[in-house]
């Protein structure tokens, strides 16, 4: 274990290595998460011009549940983002021989040779989101918020991760699925708005199927009204797990049915 | 006569790879689009929910019925005039591919443009039909009539096929210059971004501050998406409906005569660098 | 010998689906997919002893690369074991590969944005090299594969030879008791070939290390391997040394000669007046240059040469050995009996 801790640490350094060579392209990158963010936010911001509150929730609320949403997937977004690769292109290409030939977990490697900055474009949207949101807010603050929060956050982020290397796997069979993985990865805009305003079938989807109602409105729901705790942190916490026990499941068979390529 | 034959027979096969290409990889197709209509549902509910929680009829001019028929028809509108050229010229310089364009006796983007008809009629028949469809069927169950106008209706594939023409150039000149920059994916996020902005595509203009609408309707942004989802709701008068479709044509002209330009450059560019 | 190699009766198939032209053969494939199982590999077993260096050889698609990847535990075999280095590759992967090395001439593991001393300082880290260890196996690769010159440049400047030099010593780095090298002179001018496989003579003379090589450079072949297993369409087709290869299929000799008259060629008739198919005769010419490839079972050296001498003017001749490379072709072409 600690032996992997020092290799993430290497990596991350090489990376920035990396990073300082390609300076310009992340700022792009960055910035166009931001900007991306920014628009939508206004968007927001129109609609509450006109209407003071959206099915009960304020402005602040909204705000608060779409920064929310930001941070399990910034996480995600920043450590994770080469399992995009493995379904467009390592399985396909045939790179994923090289992970095999390491005395190292072939996921675990795959997943610290890249980083993606550009992750704190939405990390710096979700801080000026929250930034704004809390102070207006006045939630309830007790000993437990900050471990509750941590734990959440964890586990929420285990959802995205999770999906991103079952779906990744999928490769292994079919060669290429990143388009299934962009599929599913989403629906996770659905998750920055309050699950109340979907329908039925909308709300059963992104709670029990593709559980991205988990990484935001459910526990930060439970952050402004403090309703439901088992209900909004127990079942994140439950997501989270049974998600990432089937995705390890899933690639662990997927490797074993790696194929390469050419000759 | 023969010069037009002659320039069909030549950029045929263009198209038919496109198509092929699309059927070949089908599957990534939908996946991709299922992935990209999702955010027009959310905005469904967003707008369901918006107009649950007011009392009056309409939100800044726009009834529920309209609004559903904006978010569809704009992504609609956006999905068909997106380019990829872009990508395709901005891939080829990188991997210097693009010397072997130059060695063809054909038009550069002449050959992208054709091969993207292609796939654009495949998609046609994949997805305007359906959304179109699902779109008149909302509106004749909400409002129990045929709101259809043909007259409308042919005046917005029109329009859609100038925007089309204009995204094909804009981005083939962005592709060029982003070649300069060396990162697609970042300066694509902000061009997506500023282009979804700026033409309508995320929020109608008409929701904009007043000043600022004005502004971004006489840009070339607004022929992109804008236009041809007001002409398709009825939302203009023929006398407009001509002077706007006036105005896209001269943008289409505008970006045609860049493109050349940056064209040009790019080859003196490559020149110098050896190709 | 103890065996570091063991592989018997190694099998892998795959899967392919087989798409009709067309539209219609597309939907067709959407609805029901005509499957067909290729045999990539079909039962191939060979053992190779400790300090060897193996050559395999095969025509493009043989299966080479699927046996090594199988060998190495990148692909699950389909059926039949193999035992490198008394282990399992595929039972315990992580355990298994940090006795092993391989490189793929066509791909590099290098990373491709950093300084090359870099993706040794990063393989040090995953192979747990001790730091005095580390520093005196990179001074000896230095020494081997002339590192030197471009260790601090990025990997994506450097030349095709320089990158496979880089590669050959990041496998190498951990001191793999096998090396694994497929293709590993694919594409190289003949001075870096051979400074290859010198630094792969020299690592095997000294460390012992294990090697097994594909190649389709038969000078690879005649230079490094003391034996070669040979393996056409899934299945072995020879297994054994280079002397032996010559011995059991060297039914063939070349006689050169130069006609003083180019005219006289046409005199020449070997195949009426010996009875010879086209299988067991081969003429070329090049202007008064004539090369005749014959097997020795059906005509030998004697009535070749003086049926030539006694038919026309010679100016010059030469008989030459049998050569590696016409064993193989025809063994490629499938002309000699296994």
């Amino acid at each position: 274990m600690r032996r992997y801790f020092r290799l993430h640490r290497i990596f991350i350094a090489q990376y920035l290595k990396r990073l300082m060579e390609y300076k310009g392209d992340f700022l792009l990158g960055a910035v166009g998460l931001l900007f991306s963010q920014a628009i939508q936010i206004l968007f927001i911001g129109i609609i509450f011009s006109q209407i003071p509150r959206l099915q009960g929730w304020t402005f602040e609320e909204i705000l608060f549940i779409y920064g929310f949403s930001l941070i399990p997937k910034s996480i995600d977004h920043l450590f994770f983002d080469n399992l995009w690769m493995v379904g467009y292109r390592i399985v396909r290409k045939g790179e994923f021989d090289k992970y095999l030939t390491r005395p190292v977990n072939s996921l675990y490697h795959v997943i610290v040779e890249n980083f993606c900055v550009d992750a704190f474009g939405e990390m710096l949207t979700c801080g000026l989101l929250l930034g704004y949101a809390l102070p207006s807010l006045n939630l309830p603050f007790y000993w437990y918020t900050i471990p509750v929060l941590l734990v959440v956050v964890v586990f929420a982020t285990m959802i995205y991760t999770a999906l991103k290397i079952m779906t990744a796997a999928f490769a292994f069979w079919t060669k290429s699925s990143g388009h299934i993985t962009h599929m599913l990865y989403m629906t996770n805009d659905f998750s920055k708005y309050p699950v109340t305003i979907y329908n039925k079938a909308v709300q059963t989807i992104i709670t029990y199927v593709i559980p991205f109602a988990f990484t935001a409105y459910y526990p930060a729901s439970w952050f402004l009204t403090g309703k439901d705790p088992l209900f909004c942190i127990g079942g994140t916490v439950i997501a989270g797990t049974v998600l990432m026990a089937i995705a390890l499941f899933v690639w662990n068979k997927g490797v074993n049915a790696y194929e390469s390529a050419g000759s | 006569m023969t010069g037009v034959k002659r320039f069909f027979r030549t950029y045929r096969q263009f198209t038919r790879s496109g198509m092929q290409e699309l059927v070949a990889y089908r599957a990534n197709f939908i996946c991709f689009f299922i992935g990209e209509i999702m955010s027009a549902f959310i905005m469904y509910f967003v707008w369901k929910a918006v107009f649950l929680s007011t009392d009056s009829e309409t939100f800044m001019g726009f009834t529920m019925e309209d609004m559903v028929v904006y978010l569809f028809i704009a992504f609609l509108t956006g999905y068909l005039t997106y380019s990829d050229g872009a990508f395709a010229v901005g891939e080829e310089i990188v991997d210097g591919s693009i010397a072997f364009r130059m060695l063809r006796p054909c038009s550069f983007e002449m050959c992208f443009l054709f091969k993207e008809l292609g796939s654009r009629i495949i998609s046609i028949a994949m997805i305007f039909v359906p959304i179109v469809a699902g779109v008149e069927v909302y509106r004749f169950c909400v409002t129990g009539e045929v709101r259809l106008d043909p007259v409308c209706f042919g005046f917005y594939l029109l329009s859609t096929a100038i925007a089309y023409l204009i995204s094909f150039y804009f981005n083939v000149c962005y592709g060029y210059i982003a070649f300069f920059f060396k990162n697609l994916w970042g300066t694509s996020l902000i061009k997506e971004t500023l282009v979804g902005f700026l033409s309508g595509g995320t929020i109608p203009l008409a929701f904009l501050p007043a000043g600022l609408a004005t502004v971004l309707n006489f840009l070339p942004f607004a022929s992109l998406a804008y236009t041809p989802v007001m002409i398709y709701m009825g939302m203009y008068p023929i006398g407009e409906i001509l002077w706007r479709m006036a105005l896209q044509l001269f943008w289409l002209l505008v970006m045609i005569g860049v493109s050349k330009l940056v064209w040009n450059s790019a080859v003196r560019h490559l020149s110098i660098q050896g190709g | 010998m103890e065996n570091m190699i063991y592989a018997e009766n190694l099998r892998k198939e795959f899967k392919k689906i087989i798409k009709e032209p067309g539209v219609k053969g597309s939907v067709k494939a959407l609805f029901k997919p005509k499957k067909e199982i290729i045999k990539a590999v079909d039962g191939i077993s060979f053992s190779v002893p400790k300090g060897e260096i193996l050559g395999f050889i095969g025509p493009n698609g043989a299966g080479k690369s699927t046996v090594i990847k199988m060998l190495t535990g990148i692909l699950m075999p389909t059926s039949g074991k193999c035992v490198i280095n008394g282990q399992i590759p595929q039972e315990n992967r992580k355990n298994y590969v940090r006795e092993i090395g391989v490189v793929f001439g066509q791909r590099t593991q290098l990373w491709w944005d950093l300084a090359l001393r870099e993706t040794y300082a990063v393989l040090k880290e995953i192979y747990e090299v001790p730091d005095d260890r580390y520093k005196q196996r990179m001074a000896f690769l230095n020494e081997v594969l002339e590192l030197d010159d471009f260790i601090t440049s990025p990997v994506r400047t450097l030349s095709l030879g320089q990158r496979m030099r880089a590669d050959i010593a990041a496998a190498l780095l951990h001191s793999p008791k096998v090396l694994f090298l497929d293709e590993p002179t694919i594409g190289l001018d003949v001075v870096v070939k051979e400074n290859i496989r010198s630094a792969i003579r020299k690592i095997n003379r000294e460390e012992g290390t294990t090697v097994i090589l594909t190649t389709h450079d038969l000078a690879d072949i005649e230079l490094l391997c003391e034996r070669i297993v040979m393996i056409d369409k899934g299945k072995k087709v020879f297994d054994g040394g280079i002397e032996e290869l010559k011995h059991n299929f060297g039914n063939v000799r070349t006689f050169a000669f130069e006609l003083t008259n180019p005219d006289d060629f046409s005199k020449l008739d070997y195949r009426t007046k010996y009875r010879l198919s086209d299988d067991d005769i081969s003429v070329e010419r090049d202007k008064s240059c004539v090369t005749v490839k014959y097997s020795t079972d059906k005509v030998s050296v004697e009535d070749i040469v003086s049926y030539t001498l006694s038919a026309v003017h010679v100016k010059d001749m030469q008989i030459k050995d049998v050569e590696i490379e016409e064993i193989i072709k025809r063994l490629y072409r499938r002309e000699v009996e296994v």
